[in-house]
């Protein structure tokens, strides 16, 4: 996408100095953009770039000489399986949330418009207190003598208490919890945008519903499950501090091995290059996702 | 316009207001959770100075930021082993020690030690021990030592601070072996030690390790001996234990960054909290072990009777001293074994 194209073709009358003022103006309305995207993303991105290839001192302090050494020591198998866990962590909390958050997001974008807006605001209302207080609800909630096993011992469902708190599904629990609301909201987008029309239609030429939502409500929506997928997904692989909270740090993901560098450990080499294997990654894959898209719509 | 105008006057005066007041503030880069805020309040109602507080959870943290960030803190914290390395990379400024008539109030048991021999760069704040907290409702066998913690019946029980060296120390400890010395010699020889007992942990956490003992989650830890001293005072079935094998001793002090800009309002703080009455609000809010002698007459007999604060008896007690690039080692040894289970 060219931004510099203008959004209306220009008409025949229209001069070419027009043109080029309105190229001038798209440019001068991106400014902030372009400025805010090179400070807080080009520019640190650089720099993690450079300090990949230093290496430290004891003190911890960036030493500028050139070394292989950081990227040698990401491809170590320690840190290869670290990568490949995260990602099994992020990917089926993804799963997790498209298979929760559709139904959701569904019923939210076919309900009357008066009930969608209260709906769309109970998934906002959580985002009005800081996500580490809500993930220290969790740890009540969980732990031994806490919320859930209270409640299932008082129902007479469990007997002895469950161990949840510090188990891997203590953190895919967190994860879920944390990210489901991306899910939830692009996919709406999509939903809310479906002609009832289309689906009337697919009944009235005889499918049935399973057929309906396999052939008209899934491909209407993918676009929002795609994105839902990707705001679920990249973010879940780096996150650390669910990890910490409710995984007891028993395990390491690849966003605790990162954080740890940059504090702990004092290696900002090893992290910046750990970071720049990570960035590469979602790079390529963001490459091949809209690659297979655009073949899908050719 | 006018309006506008008038916006940009008073926010011109504004600045000017904050330069002027800059010279009556004091920056301090403290331990989250160690120093209480009615002692930061009462400096500042003493003396018109401005307290900024910054805090920071891990030696490193400290050593990370102060090191980006150059020289805008006027106090720091560091324990012992970071002094240490920041005395000898010539990060801190020498104190002038006429400016603290208090100093003569700190019990001699803790001033002038190995990572500062002369006393001239640190003053003790709170010193402490790393050891075991054991929770008698639950733990009926008695325990004396690592070895009695990781014990496989107690796999998934477990509590420690998520330290890599604390951890590593704990191994060679019981084999023996010298924490202070790191050779790959000893940590080829700890980490079938370490990898083992990781497997056994539930929780890791530096933080609030007191907090997965409260909540019932673990039933033994080995912790910093403040949070074993709140658990104490919480309920008496919380022991603490000065392990057999060998205890780190960590002694916590202030001092003042060489490119710091209020020196004098530092020098000022330092001999606040050497006051006893000041200490012991610290004391109090804070149970570690209070370097302060005259402050410990003030205390409770209760307080005083803490085992975690001021342990009696125990085995061999040491301090941590700056082990340079071998920290990385151990990093990665630690890294690695927890990412194996």
């Amino acid at each position: 996408m060219d931004p510099l194209a203008s959004p209306a073709a220009p008409d025949a009358k229209s001069l070419p100095s027009d043109h080029r003022r309105a190229r001038w103006r798209a440019w001068l309305l991106l400014t902030p953009m372009v400025l805010w995207l090179v400070a807080f993303v080009v520019v640190p991105t650089a720099i993690l770039l450079v300090y990949s290839f230093c290496e430290r001192d004891e003190l911890g302090r960036v030493v500028f000489s050139f070394t292989w050494e950081n990227y040698q020591r990401v491809l170590d198998p320690v840190y290869l399986r670290i990568f490949g866990r995260s990602i099994g962590y992020a990917a089926l909390t993804t799963v997790i949330c498209v298979v929760v958050g559709f139904p959701v997001a569904y019923c939210i974008g076919r309900a009357s418009e008066a009930w969608r807006q209260r709906l769309l605001l109970l998934v906002m209302v959580p985002f009005w207190t800081s996500f580490l207080i809500r993930t220290y609800a969790w740890i009540t909630i969980l732990k031994e003598e806490g919320l859930l096993n209270g409640a299932l011992s008082a129902l007479s469902i469990v007997h002895a208490p469950l161990d949840l708190l510090y188990t891997p599904s203590a953190v895919v629990i967190g994860l879920v919890y944390a990210y489901l609301p991306f899910m939830i909201l692009p996919i709406y987008g999509s939903v809310e945008k479906i002609d009832g029309a289309l689906i009337e239609a697919a009944h009235d030429l005889g499918a049935g519903p399973l057929r309906v939502f396999t052939s008209v409500i899934i491909p209407l929506t993918l676009p929002g499950i795609a994105a839902g997928t990707l705001l679920v997904f990249v973010p879940a692989i780096g996150m650390f501090a669910v990890t910490d909270l409710l995984g007891g740090a028993q395990v390491p993901l690849i966003g605790n091995v990162i954080q740890n560098q940059f504090m702990q450990a004092r290696d900002w080499p090893f992290g910046a290059a750990l970071g720049m294997v990570f960035m590469l990654l979602f790079a390529v894959s963001y490459g091949l996702i809209l690659r297979f898209r655009r073949e899908e719509t050719a | 316009m006018k309006s506008y105008l008038r916006l940009l006057a008073a926010l011109a005066a504004l600045a000017f207001a904050v330069s002027a007041r800059a010279a009556e503030e004091l920056n301090l880069f403290g331990w989250s959770e160690y120093i209480p805020q009615p002692v930061i309040d009462g400096f500042t109602k003493e003396t018109g100075i401005k307290v900024n507080f910054e805090t920071y959870s891990s030696n490193e943290e400290l050593l990370s930021k102060l090191v980006a960030g150059g020289g805008s803190y006027d106090i720091v914290q560091p324990s012992d082993y970071t002094a240490e390395v920041m005395i000898r990379q010539k990060l801190l400024a020498p104190l002038d020690l006429s400016k603290l008539p208090h100093l003569k109030n700190l019990d001699p048991e803790f001033t002038h030690c190995g990572h500062d021999p002369e006393g001239k760069y640190t003053v003790p704040y709170m010193s402490g021990t790393v050891g075991i907290v054991v929770n008698t409702e639950r733990v009926k066998t008695p325990i004396k030592g690592y070895r009695d913690v990781f014990d496989p019946k107690f796999k998934g029980r477990i509590v420690v601070l998520n330290d890599n060296r604390e951890i590593v120390s704990w191994a060679l400890d019981t084999l023996n072996l010298p924490v202070n010395t790191i050779t790959a010699a000893n940590l080829a020889k700890a980490r079938p030690l370490v990898a083992d007992w990781v497997k056994l942990v539930k929780v890791f956490d530096s933080d609030s390790p007191k907090t997965a003992l409260l909540n019932g989650d673990c039933d033994l830890g080995i912790v910093w001996s403040g949070e074993a001293a709140i658990l104490w005072n919480q309920s008496k079935k919380f022991q603490y234990v000065i392990p057999a094998e060998g205890a780190h001793r960590f002694i916590d002090v202030l001092a003042i960054p060489a490119e710091a800009k209020n020196k004098d309002a530092a020098h000022k703080f330092i001999d606040y909290i050497l006051r006893p009455e000041v200490s012991v609000l610290i004391s109090d809010a804070f149970p570690y072990t209070n370097p302060n002698a005259e402050a410990r007459k003030h205390l409770s007999a209760e307080a005083l009777a803490n085992p975690a604060s001021y342990p009696k008896g125990g085995g061999k007690i040491e301090t941590f001293r700056d082990i340079g690039k071998a920290a990385a080692d151990i990093d990665r040894l630690v890294t690695d074994l927890k990412s194996a289970r």
